[in-house]
């Protein structure tokens, strides 16, 4: 179990980690989440008494300091590449096992575990980032601790690589491990964590399990194709909290099929004799929106709860505390030819 | 303390330059060593020769102490260069426990590296002189006095990397240090107006801590005037120099962010 509590670290003026407390429980695996730059090094790098701040972690009750040998109750990688380029990998783990009482012997067996035995007497220079990665993975598990911090330990690695790192954290949590592992990818974090802690611009944003996340910071979605549009607008603009957006046509495809837009798909759409337009529904369920168009008479041609992706709900949690804001390309030249519209709204409006 | 003394003789160990530097550096002494001892083989044994081939010629041309300093820097700086840093105190958070086994460690190493380049100066000695030197004074100190003059720039190597905490900055003020500030500074109280500067001279300390290995009083030849300290005083000037930056060293490395 680590505790967390008011980590803090401002570097000048500007504040790095902003007063973070959290607590990761053995058993499971707890993302550490946020854009780049959100302080999530410098956090790993606090609660391992690297840098000085305030605040205190606490490993089963003890600051990582006062533990005698830390390495074979905590183990921690924080760059992927913190090796002497011309010290062999074994060597390097031997020299770190020297100073933990952790018996040499046991290089070669992490070395074996991650896969780096036909390369353990050769100098890591020529690593690639993925050896990289598994040669801080097997320093973690040098003194096979029951507790692993690692920052980004999947960047670098091949698909391949990455199933497995995924496989052994969550192998290692189910032997009661606790495990702290840091990512600036959702997609990532859900196959492999339980827990999230999600920080932006140093600050805790959200801190609870996987699917509380999703519901917290994405708002599921009813998508409704109908011939009758606005009179269906209507009809659930008299429930509370309700908002209804018409989708262009084109959009509604994409929403529907998640495929980039194809005009053929366009085309072929409106099934009916009138052509559907579509509308987005938030606020109420699937249900709602049937039984509001049953008593309003309108016809339906399609009714689907749409749950906004992890990716979305992270987009949406740390869009406004991203720390390096990148811009989008200009907007993209005008076509030759201006597109035939197909607004929903224009289409679709009947009664 | 045991585990960090251990964890230093690993990486020591593990590390290629530390042979290339000792082995450079008992061979080049060596060399050295052989072409004075040739050189002065028909002259009589006195105690400038004995001391001049024993170590290698040290007094004039600072190879041993200059490359265990390098192993001193190597010892904190490449900790910085490659990042170890941050492995190293996960094993051992201790900071003050780990700069104290480098110290010990390198200084360990240093005292049996100037043992054994002693040892063959004296065996290849031997061959010319025909008969085993006498050490008297002042070979008596000379001999310590290197020891001590070895560790002292082991330390120093160690403590400027860490204060700098990266290899390059401390291998220029190492080796630039004594040859141009240092002469720079005797070359200018040459000059009558900045004569002034001349009592001064003597707590230059890398011209200071040479004087461990003095075997005749100094003579200006023409430099500047001035009397050094005695062989311990000068020794003293060159390590209260080395303790200052081994403690704002070690100070900062407590204060700062690894």
């Amino acid at each position: 179990m680590i505790t967390a509590q008011g980590l803090h670290k401002r570097y000048g003026a500007k504040v790095a980690v902003d007063d973070l407390s959290f607590e990761v429980r053995p058993g499971m695996v707890t993302g550490f989440l946020g854009p780049n730059g959100a302080g999530k090094s410098t956090t790993m790098r606090l609660m391992l008494d690297l840098d000085n701040g305030s605040g205190q972690t606490l490993f089963d009750g003890r600051r990582f300091g006062t533990i005698r040998h830390p390495m074979r109750e905590i183990g921690a990688v924080l760059e992927a590449k913190a090796f002497h380029p011309t010290r062999t990998a074994r060597n390097h783990l031997r020299m770190l096992a020297a100073g933990s009482g952790i018996p040499a012997t046991r290089a070669d067996e992490v070395l074996e575990f991650v896969g780096l035995a036909d390369v353990k007497r050769k100098k890591p220079k020529s690593f690639s980032l993925g050896m990289a990665q598994r040669l801080g993975l097997a320093q973690a598990l040098l003194g096979d601790p029951g507790t692993l911090i690692l920052d980004e330990p999947a960047n670098g690695l091949d698909p391949h690589g990455i199933h497995w790192l995924r496989d052994v954290l969550k192998s290692l949590a189910g032997q009661g491990r606790t495990i702290f592992v840091s990512s600036h990818l959702l997609s990532e974090m859900s196959l492999m964590a339980d827990q999230l802690v999600v920080i932006g611009r140093g600050r805790m944003i959200y801190n609870g399990d996987v699917d509380g996340f999703v519901r917290e910071f994405t708002q599921a979605t009813v998508l409704v194709r109908t011939p009758h549009t606005t009179q269906l607008t209507t009809a659930l603009g008299s429930l509370d909290g309700v908002t209804v957006e018409a989708l262009p046509a084109a959009a509604a495809v994409a929403a529907a099929t998640a495929d980039p837009v194809d005009p053929a798909a366009v085309a072929a759409l409106p099934a009916g004799s009138q052509p559907s337009g579509a509308l987005r529904v938030a606020g109420t369920d699937a249900a709602t929106v049937g039984e509001v168009a049953f008593h309003a008479g309108v016809l339906l041609h399609e009714l689907t709860t749409q749950t906004a992706s992890l990716e979305t709900a992270f987009i949406t949690a740390t869009g406004a505390s991203e720390e390096y804001v990148a811009h989008d390309l200009g907007p993209a030249p005008p076509p030759p030819q201006p597109p035939p519209a197909a607004g929903a709204e224009t289409t679709g409006g009947a009664a | 303390m045991t585990d960090a003394l251990r964890f230093e003789w690993v990486r020591l160990r593990t590390l290629r330059s530390t042979y290339w530097l000792i082995g450079l550096g008992l061979l080049v002494t060596a060399g050295v060593a052989f072409i004075i001892a040739f050189a002065t083989r028909n002259d009589p044994l006195d105690a400038t020769n004995v001391a001049a081939v024993l170590t290698g010629g040290a007094e004039f041309a600072t190879f041993i102490p200059v490359f265990m300093a390098i192993i001193g820097i190597f010892a904190t700086g490449h900790e910085y260069r490659h990042g170890t840093i941050q492995p190293t105190l996960t094993a051992i958070p201790q900071r003050s426990r780990l700069l104290l086994a480098k110290i010990i460690m390198t200084s360990l190493v240093a005292v049996v590296v100037v043992a054994l380049s002693l040892v063959i100066n004296l065996v290849i000695g031997l061959i010319f002189w025909g008969e085993v030197p006498s050490f008297d004074a002042p070979l008596d100190e000379v001999v310590p006095g290197y020891f001590l003059l070895v560790v002292l720039y082991t330390i120093l190597g160690l403590a400027l990397a860490q204060l700098f905490r990266g290899v390059p900055s401390a291998l220029v003020v190492l080796l630039v240090t004594p040859l141009l500030v240092e002469g720079l500074i005797s070359g200018l109280s040459l000059v009558p107006a900045l004569d002034w500067l001349q009592p001064a001279l003597k707590f230059l300390p890398f011209s200071a801590g040479a004087r461990l290995l003095a075997t005749e009083p100094y003579e200006p030849n023409g430099g500047p005037e001035f009397d050094y300290l005695d062989r311990w005083a000068s020794g003293g000037v060159f390590a209260v120099f080395v303790a200052i930056i081994l403690a704002v060293a070690w100070m900062l490395f407590k204060k700062r962010d690894a």
